[in-house]
Parts: C-alpha cells; structure tokens; sequence
C-alpha cells in the first residue's frame, strides 16, 4: 500500500496510525521527492493499491494518472479527481444523474456573465470552476458588486467560463457528509455566521443524524462523480429539500472527528483494505 | 435524448453548428465548404449565452438566440480559439446528446500534454522520452539526469507559447524559478522531454475519421517549427511509416479532425510529439494541394448523419 501525499497534516498522521493498528505495512511516498518517467519502468510500481493524499488538487490529478498509466489501483482514481476537482465538471456529472444543485450556469464574458445574473436574480454566486477552502468565492448581492467582482476577476486573468449559481439561504449552516465505499460514514452541520460555511474559514462543527435520505443523496453524489472517498457538501433549502453543492475528492476531517462517532481514519483504511483484497484476488 | 434536435431535421437534411469566436482564415474556409455543399449550418460566438448546467433549465435570455440554435444542432464543429472554451462547450453538448468535432475527450486529451503524452504511450505509440516533476528542486534533477538539451513544457498551451529548451544548468534554474512564479497552479507540474535533434524541420500530418489526408514538412531555422511562428510548410510525402503512426496517434487521443506534429529523430525514427484538436490549416493546403476544409466538412456531415441514424 502506498500513501502519495506532500505534506502530513492531521488527516494523514491519522491514517498512518490506522494503517499500524491495523497492522497492515505502507509506505509513504512524498511526490514532492519523485519523478515520473513516462518511457519505461517506475520506481513507485510497487504498490497494489495508492491512497491520494495531496495537498494540492493540480498533484493529486496528474499523480493519479502518472500512477493509473503504469497500471496501479489508485483511490480516488484519476476520473473523480478530475471531476470533483473542477465545479463546472461536478454540477455536469450531478445534474446529467439526477441529483440536485443550486441552479449553475457558465459563462465565457464579460456580458454574458451580467446577462446571467440579472436573469438569477441577486444574490448569486461566483466561484472559480478549480479552487478550494471557499477562496474567491464572491456572494454578489447587487449589479454593482457584479461588475466590480467581474471587473476584478478579468484583471486578475482569471480564464472563463465563470460558474455563476444562485444563492442558496440556508440555516447557517450547511451539511457536509463522509462516503466511503457504499457507506455514508457521518454527517457534519457546519455552523458560521459567514456565508462560507467551510471549517478551515472557521465554520463550527457538530454532529448531523444520518437520515435515510442525506444517506441517498450522498451515496448517489459519490457514484456521479465516481468517488470512493469524497466528502459531500449539501445545502438544506428553506423548504428542507437537500441540494448537492460540492464533492471533494482529498476530504479533510479533523473537524468531524471531534464530533463523529468511530474512528473515520480506520474506516478508510478498511476500505483500502478492502480494495486490495479485490485487487489481488484480480491478478491471482 | 435527442427528440427535441430530431423535430427539426428530416430526410437526411442535416443542420451544421460551427462554433467559434474569433473568425479565422480557417473558419472562412469552413464555412465556405459548408456553402458548397448547400448546408444549412449556423456560426455561433461561444460568448454570447450563458448556459445552464442542469437539463431542463435553459430558460435564460438568449437575445441572439444563438443557444437555441446551438441545441437544434445534429453536430457542431468546434473551432474556438481558447482551449477552456472548447473543452468546455463540448462537455456541455456531449452531455446533451449533440455530437461534436472534435469530442470532448479528444480536446480533454489534445489539451494537456499530459494526458496526451500517456493516451500515446498506452497506445505504443513512439513519444520523446518524458518525465514529471513537482517541484523545482526534483524537476532540476529529472533534467540533470536526463542530459541537456531538454525541452521544459506547459501542460496547456499552443503555437509555441512558453516552450523553453533547456541548453545548461543556469538557463534551467532560471526558467524554473520563473515559471514557479506564473501563478496559475498547472506551471507547478514539470514537464521535462528530451531535446531531439531533427533535421531542422518537423512532420505535420492532417488526420480526419481515419485518414491521413495531408501531411507538410515545417522547416526553420528556429527550433519551434509553428508555422505561426515563421515555419515554412512544404509538402511531405504521406509514406506508410507517416500514416500508420498519424492515424495510432489520432485514435489514441478519441479521433475526430486533429493535426499531429511528428520528430524525425537522428536514427531516422519518427516520434510523436503533439496532437492538435483545433488544427489550423492555411499554410498547408497550398503546399499540399489538398482542399483540408473540404475534407473537414465531409467528415463532419458523417458524423452528424450517423448522430441520426443512431449509430
């Protein structure tokens, strides 16, 4: 078993630690110390199963493929990293299944963009299609924020499309599940008097019941974008009707495993466990 | 899937979509095959309409009226110039049913040298050797070890742009640390390839559906041989080697219309070094007296009446 990761945070630490309680050898491979040779053999061939652990969404993606292309079981795989990494992707891979989002609509100008807020209605929200822990989200409650922020956004060189959506109110909190496998493994209320609701933007955390349909809604947000283990956010509308808001492919957990029961380290590392088995009883 | 494009074609009559956004020679030249042939087609600027991203849900103003002309489609040849643009609206059409040229995975694919570099590989199709690193500090051993001259590439990007050959130490130190500071996050993926000295000219072959129509030699007396940066096209001959290896090359990467740059290295092998979505084409048909755009459009008609007939 391989952990490809750059740096160890409190997630990682974690895993290590249940890969040894449960006895099961890994090894820990920094990406920031490897080359990957597209001709011939790899030093990282070695694995049966490679647990992504990047800190960066741009390595995760093309250290998935590096590793898929020499022929090695990569969790999440190359296809999820590539989707959840890329909103525009993920609202595509839900909607095409059925599950629902906020309204979304992408746009390549400057006019386009004002056209397709002014027709959402105010507020609405712009978010870069790659970028995560909520940065340059921008909530535009009026058409001079629009043009300011698009004004903005342009200077800085930001490429089109833009993924423009409606602003969903919710309670002041969002839900942010854990899928591992075909399990929904816990589920997070993420409290903030922020609109940004992410705990690494100081969102407070607390226990969420795992109702049948936050388990239905969650499993079939992982299947869309082919994750493994994804962490789901979900937005409750006024009226209670659960909305699909983002999949990350790389979820962080320090937060939820002060409130969550179990240990959610070793539940990964089951499921690692699992796919290896598959993947041996495959090649034997 | 496709009930709503269906109500407006009938009997073989097919509608032809070409978007686009700056009007190129090359779109000129399209949209003039297009007249030829007497098909109802329609230019559509990529950055007129905002687009829904669930079904169901395209209510937005369309003043032009340019996205309802898009979905009545029964395919739309992709000629925009931005590559996000392309790989974008094609993921958008092919989740709507609406075949384009290229596909989507060919742009995906064509795109970032990457996913191009290891479509080829697993397809045994020859490529420069090649390596990936993540930091400075790793990129710079992968070139020491791989010798000078190297050639440092973006994953993304075209007609040259920010290729850098790479001749000693100090020029890789310091286009290392300028690239670290290009800000987007894909300049932090290295990706180093081996310099192969060619004989002051590359190869590059048109191929369409399955064929290789057209192939030009690009000589300069530059390293990059882009004919947008002075390279000058001649006819090269379309020999076995050249046409097995452009159609591997084009199928490796999902096919459709793509332009595929080949090295001849110094033991006189070819190599594969890049695969083009969005060919530009007006320096070669001159050269090569093949009437590409013609041979475009054709293609493009086959597959919207295989679209239709639902094959």
């Amino acid at each position: 078993m391989g952990v490809f990761c750059s740096r160890v945070r409190m997630e990682e630490k974690k895993l290590f630690s249940a890969f040894r309680a449960q006895g099961i050898p890994f090894e820990r491979v920094d990406v920031r110390r490897q080359i990957f040779s597209l001709n011939g053999k790899n030093p990282t061939e070695r694995f049966d199963v490679v647990l992504i652990r990047c800190l960066s969404h741009t390595r995760s993606l093309y250290v998935a493929k590096m590793l898929e292309h020499h022929g090695m079981r990569v969790v999440n795989g190359h296809q999820c990293i590539a989707i959840c990494g890329d909103k525009v992707l993920t609202t595509m891979a839900l909607r095409e299944n059925k599950i629902p989002t906020p309204r979304t609509t992408m746009t390549f100008s400057l006019e386009s963009s004002l056209m397709a807020m002014e027709a959402m209605g105010y507020p609405v929200v712009i978010k870069p299609a790659v970028g995560s822990w909520g940065r340059l989200m921008a909530k535009v409650n009026d058409r001079e924020s629009a043009e300011a922020v698009l004004e903005h956004k342009l200077a800085l060189g930001h490429d089109f499309p833009y993924y423009i959506q409606e602003f969903v109110e919710k309670p002041g909190r969002d839900i942010r599940t854990l899928v591992v496998g075909e399990k929904t493994v816990y589920a997070v209320y993420r409290e903030s008097q922020h609109w940004i609701t992410n705990t690494a933007r100081g969102g407070e955390t607390s226990l969420c019941p795992v109702t049948p349909e936050i388990d239905r809604i969650s499993q079939a947000a992982a299947r869309a974008v082919k994750g493994e283990i994804v962490a789901v956010d979900l937005l409750e509308k006024a009226d209670g009707e659960l909305l699909v808001n983002e999949v990350n492919h790389t979820p962080e957990f320090h937060g939820a495993s002060k409130v969550a029961e179990g240990d959610i380290a070793s539940t990964i590392i089951k499921y690692i466990k699992e796919v290896r088995e598959i993947e041996r009883g495959r090649t034997l | 899937m496709n009930e709503n494009k269906r109500r407006h074609t009938q009997n073989g009559e097919v509608k032809v979509g070409v978007l686009c956004s700056r009007i190129r020679v090359e779109e000129k030249l399209l949209i003039q095959a297009l007249q030829e042939r007497n098909v109802s087609f329609q230019s559509i600027d990529s950055r007129d309409f905002a687009l829904a991203l669930g079904q169901g849900e395209d209510s937005y103003p369309d003043p032009t009226k340019s996205l309802e002309t898009l979905q009545e489609c029964d395919v739309v040849l992709i000629r925009c110039l931005s590559h996000s643009r392309a790989y974008y609206l094609s993921r958008w059409l092919e989740g709507r049913g609406i075949p384009t040229v290229s596909s989507h995975q060919a742009i995906t694919t064509c795109g970032d040298k990457m996913l191009t570099s290891t479509a080829l590989r697993e397809a045994d199709v020859p490529i420069p050797n090649t390596r990936i690193a993540f930091t400075r500090e790793t990129a710079l051993e992968a070139i020491e070890e791989m010798n000078y001259p190297v050639v440092l590439k973006p994953l993304f990007g075209s007609w040259g742009r920010l290729l850098a050959r790479i001749n000693d130490r100090c020029a890789a130190e310091a286009v290392l640390e300028h690239k670290t500071r290009l800000g987007d996050y894909t300049h932090g993926v290295f990706y180093i390839q081996e310099y192969v000295e060619k004989p002051g000219r590359d190869i590059r072959s048109f191929v369409v559906g399955d064929r290789t129509i057209a192939a030009i030699y690009r000589q300069s007396s530059h390293w990059i041989t882009n004919t947008a940066r002075g390279g000058e096209a001649t006819k090269c001959p379309i020999t076995t080697e050249v046409d097995s290896l452009s159609r591997a090359a084009a199928r490796a990467v999902g096919g459709g219309v793509v332009a595929i740059d080949l090295l001849e290295d110094p033991d006189g092998r070819l190599l594969v070094n890049e695969v083009n979505h969005t060919p530009e084409f007006r320096n070669s048909i001159d050269a090569t007296g093949v009437d590409i755009p013609g041979e475009i459009i054709d293609h493009v008609l086959e597959v919207a009446m295989k679209g239709k007939s639902g094959c």
